[in-house]
């Protein structure tokens, strides 16, 4: 193993340093000790249960100390033999990948934006964005459904319709949900990436400029390249989140539409588990969820592997 | 540093600001909903003609907040364990994330694939063991507790987001101050920890609002009312009329909205400084 | 740098200024607090450790009380009279909401530092039973309220006929209905489901000019209505014949009923079919309600002075839910509540003598008097007051629960009976959507 400084020293490497290069760093697993340390205490167990409760027969009499019984694979083939489960699993992949591309290009855009305002708009934008963001998402899901609602919502106000219902329809049901999302999520992302385009050297733009380089070419050979690793950052965790989204649908659920024609995977698994104690199914689905977005981002985890980089 | 280049023209600036303002405006209507329903009567917060301002309006749903029992106590509970879990994330995952940016170990590449693993997990479905942990080591109903768990759901994130950051600040500036003689800690404590600055400031906002906001891990942890969180109080004042008490839960809301603008306020300053230190070094 | 130490500093503060606080419990003067008349308040620390109430000795018990039904002078009452008995014993009352209770329920009666007396709503009631959450309290039959308890609320707190759930109060489902626009329309009272449906027409023509109007409010998910108009058929959710649960939504008498539902929803009703009754009151005070199907506290909220529109409150009346034969009642939803003790609970003898003051004669009229309906029977004709109350107590004469399977809360939780109102509502097929709510009961009972 290398250090980073034998890296940087290069081939002309001094002795003391061919001499820590020998030696095992130390640094680098001190600097993490913390990180493992909590993670390990506090999930280990809970992980490797998990693991154990999606094999069992584990329900509320469990919790109380009746004996489990092991049921091998069963909860898993109950799980993937039921239709219902991947017509939801579809519809939650899609919903996912809708969000997501939403989400990243609006952030994207409204960074950029940030990045050409003037000091008095960007204060003004950026704490719109803080307070779109520190509104809890179960008030602000409430607050949208209000817009959209059947009787007394702005949405229908606005646009002339009496009692059109925007929940009754599947479609438009996840239509307002990714409305919601798209919005909760855009702060955070637009934010971030704005923190991230301030790191960009400002001596490489100009460079281009006077090189000729039209602002389009800059952003799309400069910026982009530089802020990939951010940007496949927030892909990825958008990819997690919007996934495993939860509240939104649950209280735009509680609100209307058929909730079969409605659920995704978070609040499927939640409504079996939690509501039905049924913890073993719920066990083996939320492993069965990290599988498949294993799946989901496995091309920027592969990409990853092969950059160390990374 | 603009794209765009260094004088915008006239047009451009003008789009770009309507621009702003459309996103002004589509960021900032649901609060303002939010704000203006916490004045109305319960009765008129749904009318078949929406009214934009409250009439007649009332501060009854405020001083309902304020004079509810245990809102001090959940503030303070809430505060507590939101700032212990900012500070210890970001100090944590900051470590980590120069570690796992900077060296090449053994078990460095294990390390980042389990932090990215662990965030694919559904959190709910850890309640219960997560719970008998806390519960075996008598952490239940208390602050650590419930910072701990919290941690364990912000820290993975964090990490992961500031490794970009760290990524993004070249290795010579590091190398350069080792070289003028301190040590390899300090050259990141002194060097790199400044220019990642704008990371920890976004990381650190979403830490705050994660823990600020959270519920279910907070209604099972803190059973005992002198013990609650915000979000769980706030429910709790939300169930309180048999109904839904809607102007109460916006009234409550908007009260627990400030604290977070707040800390984006002292933050945000904190990030223009960090940033004209960056574009100085170019 | 600078930033972490003051961050740090910031948290330091924190931690020392909730260490040293004081909590809200002992401070203020209100009632909700965990103060108990013998000992002092017992929230003091914030420390961080829990050291009350965690183990044996005649030291303190906890009391667990969901939402605001219970009034604090009743509580207080309560552990006064407990205090006479065991001066000693600490009553710790925390009041805990409906939200998340099950996962708090959960959690904390498997825990290490368990309540002792909790309170479990009826629907909720024989799963933690049929997981040996509680205490067999069979034993103690007699002295916890003998026959003279609610059939239905005794038979949410009883498992294979043991006994559990002590029944704690209850409430029934009335029709509550402006006095103005009946009278404005000519109408009496209704004494049959048929006067009531033509009522709601009369009412709908009468009132064309309002928008949003309704005869009878029947938003498309009230559920609790509809098995109202279910039962009355003669119709039923789900039977159980040895273990085996077989829904009966498809049953012709169920199918009768649920059209009538469909029938009213269509012709006498403008609410949206898939919302629920959360918002009746707002439509109420707005004047799009005519008549509406609701629980009994439900005038209390309409004229609250905060949130309802109190210049009504001449208006409203209230009636039981008639049925097919004049002078009947059709058979209501019965809400309510079971109290039980923990089975992990190390302070058991405690905890029953704490039940029994609350099943006890004195306490359950006290509930009574605050428009609950008490589990005793005994005390059901004393009920007065309000018409709200006398309506409940009529119709609790007819009351009926929902399937008694330790599995019905899944049903709850996965919408099935809304679902399929919702679809009916909307026109989808009556007899197609009943079926598929019987098979996806039928698979979640059955286990």
């Amino acid at each position: 193993m290398t250090t980073a400084v034998g890296d940087a020293l290069g081939a002309s490497a001094p002795p003391e340093a061919e001499r820590r290069r020998r030696r095992r760093p130390v640094l680098p697993y001190l600097l993490l000790t913390p990180a493992v340390v909590i993670l390990a205490a506090m999930l280990g167990y809970p992980l490797y249960r998990l693991g154990v409760l999606s094999l069992q027969d584990f329900g509320l009499p469990q919790v109380f100390g009746q004996p489990a019984e092991w049921v091998g694979l069963d909860n898993y083939a109950t799980i993937l033999r039921d239709g219902y489960f991947w017509t939801v699993l579809w519809r939650t992949v899609l919903f996912c990948l809708v969000n997501v591309a939403l989400t990243m290009v609006i952030g994207f855009a409204v960074a950029l934006l940030l990045n050409q305002l003037g000091w008095k708009m960007r204060l003004l934008v950026s704490t719109s964005l803080i307070l779109a963001w520190a509104m809890p998402a179960l008030t602000a899901t409430i607050v949208w459904q209000w817009i959209f609602d059947t009787q007394y919502g702005l949405a229908n106000w606005a646009l002339g319709r009496q009692g059109e219902s925007w929940l009754a329809d599947p479609l438009s049901f996840l239509g307002v949900a990714t409305i919601i999302v798209v919005w909760m999520g855009v702060p955070f992302v637009a934010l971030t990436l704005f923190a991230g385009l301030t790191q960009v050297s400002s001596e490489i733009l100009e460079a281009a400029e006077v090189d000729g380089a039209s602002s389009w070419q800059r952003l799309r050979d400069i910026v982009v390249p530089m802020l990939k690793p951010l940007l496949l950052i927030l892909t990825s965790l958008s990819v997690l989140w919007d996934f495993r989204v939860f509240t939104q649908i649950y209280v735009l659920q509680r609100a209307g539409g058929i909730s079969r024609d409605t659920n995704l995977l978070g609040v499927y698994a939640y409504r079996i588990s939690i509501g039905g104690s049924e913890f073993d199914i719920g066990a083996a689905v939320a492993i069965v969820m990290v599988a498949i977005t294993i799946l989901l981002t496995i091309a920027y985890l592969r990409e990853m592997a092969r950059q160390e980089d990374l | 540093m603009r794209i765009s280049g260094r004088r915008q023209s006239r047009r451009n600036r003008v789009v770009v600001t309507l621009l702003g303002w459309l996103v002004v405006v589509i960021m900032t209507f649901p609060v303002y909903w939010m704000v203006v329903t916490s004045f109305r009567r319960g009765v008129d917060v749904q009318s078949p003609v929406p009214q934009f301002l409250p009439d007649p309006a009332t501060l009854n749903n405020y001083r309902k907040v304020f004079e509810r029992d245990f809102f001090w106590t959940a503030l303070r509970n809430s505060l507590t364990v939101t700032l212990l879990v900012v500070g210890l994330a970001l100090a944590i995952a900051f470590l980590a994330a120069v570690s796992v940016s900077r060296f090449h170990f053994r078990g460095r590449r294990a390390f980042i694939i389990m932090i990215l693993l662990v965030q694919m997990i559904p959190a709910e479905a850890l309640i219960i063991s997560l719970f008998g942990v806390l519960d075996g080591w008598r952490l239940i109903n208390t602050i650590i507790g419930l910072s701990l768990t919290y941690l364990v759901f912000v820290l993975p994130f964090t990490i992961w987001t500031l490794r970009g950051f760290v990524a993004g600040v070249p290795k010579e500036l590091e190398e350069a101050a080792q070289v003028d003689g301190s040590s390899r800690l300090r050259a990141f404590l002194t060097i790199t920890l400044p220019l990642v600055a704008p990371g920890l400031v976004a990381t650190g906002i979403f830490a705050f609002i994660q823990a600020w906001n959270e519920f279910i891990f907070a209604l099972v942890i803190m059973n005992r009312p002198e013990r609650q969180t915000l979000p769980v109080w706030l429910q709790a004042f939300n169930e309180g009329a048999r109904g839904t008490d809607w102007a109460g839960v916006m009234a409550g809301s908007t009260v627990m909205a400030i604290p977070v603008v707040i800390f984006f306020v002292l933050i945000q300053h904190r990030v223009t400084s960090g940033l004209t230190a960056g574009a100085v070094k170019g | 740098m600078r930033r972490m130490r003051v961050l740090a500093i910031l948290i330091a503060f924190t931690i020392v200024a909730a260490a040293c606080g004081d909590d809200d419990g002992g401070s203020t003067a209100d009632d909700t607090s965990t103060e108990t008349s013998a000992g002092t308040a017992t929230s003091g620390e914030a420390s961080g450790t829990d050291e009350e109430a965690s183990s044996g000795g005649g030291g303190s018990i906890r009391l667990w009380l969901n939402g605001t039904d219970t009034p604090d002078d009743v509580v207080e009452f309560a552990i006064a009279e407990f205090n006479e008995v065991h001066p000693d014993v600490e009553v710790v009352f925390e009041r805990q909401q409906w939200t998340g209770l099950v996962e708090r329920l959960t959690t904390a009666l498997s825990s290490s530092d368990t309540p002792d007396v909790v309170e479990l709503g009826n629907t909720q009631a024989q799963a933690f039973e049929a997981a040996g959450a509680l205490e067999d309290l069979t034993a103690f039959r007699e002295d916890l309220g003998g026959d003279d308890l609610l059939q239905s609320l005794l038979e949410a707190g009883t498992y294979e006929d043991q006994y559990y759930g002590v029944p704690y109060y209850a409430g029934a489902r009335v029709v509550i209905y402006r006095t103005d626009l009946f009278a404005e329309s000519g109408l009496e009272v209704p004494t049959t489901i048929e006067e009531m449906v033509v009522a709601a027409e009369t009412l709908m023509a009468d009132n064309a000019g309002v928008p949003n109007f309704s005869g009878f409010y029947l938003p498309g998910r009230n559920w609790h209505a509809a098995l109202s108009f279910l039962w009355e058929e003669g119709g039923d959710i789900a039977t159980n014949a040895d273990g085996q649960w077989t829904g009966q939504l498809s049953s012709p008498e169920s199918i009768a009923g649920l059209e009538l539902f469909k029938d009213i929803f269509t012709r006498a009703n403008s609410a949206p079919a898939d919302s629920d009754d959360a918002a009746d009151y707002i439509a109420f005070c707005n004047g799009e309600v005519g008549m509406m199907p609701a629980p009994g506290w439900k005038p209390g909220q309409i004229v609250n002075p905060d949130d309802g529109c109190p210049e009504m409150e001449g208006n409203i009346g209230v009636f039981a839910l008639p049925g097919s034969d004049p002078g009947t009642t059709a058979p209501v939803f019965l809400g309510g509540s079971v109290i039980g003790v923990a089975n992990n609970s190390e302070n058991k003898e405690l905890a029953v003598d704490l039940v029994e003051i609350m099943i006890g004669t004195e306490y359950q009229s006290q509930m009574a008097e605050t428009g609950l309906l008490p589990a005793r029977t005994s005390l059901l004709a004393d009920v007065g007051g309000t018409d709200a109350a006398v309506a409940q107590a009529q119709a609790a004469t007819n009351s009926r629960f929902v399937p008694s399977s330790e599995n019905w809360a899944a049903v709850e939780a996965a919408f099935v009976l809304q679902d399929m109102l919702t679809s009916i509502a909307q026109g989808d097929d009556l007899s197609g959507a009943a079926a598929a709510a019987d098979a996806a009961i039928e698979d979640i009972l059955n286990g």
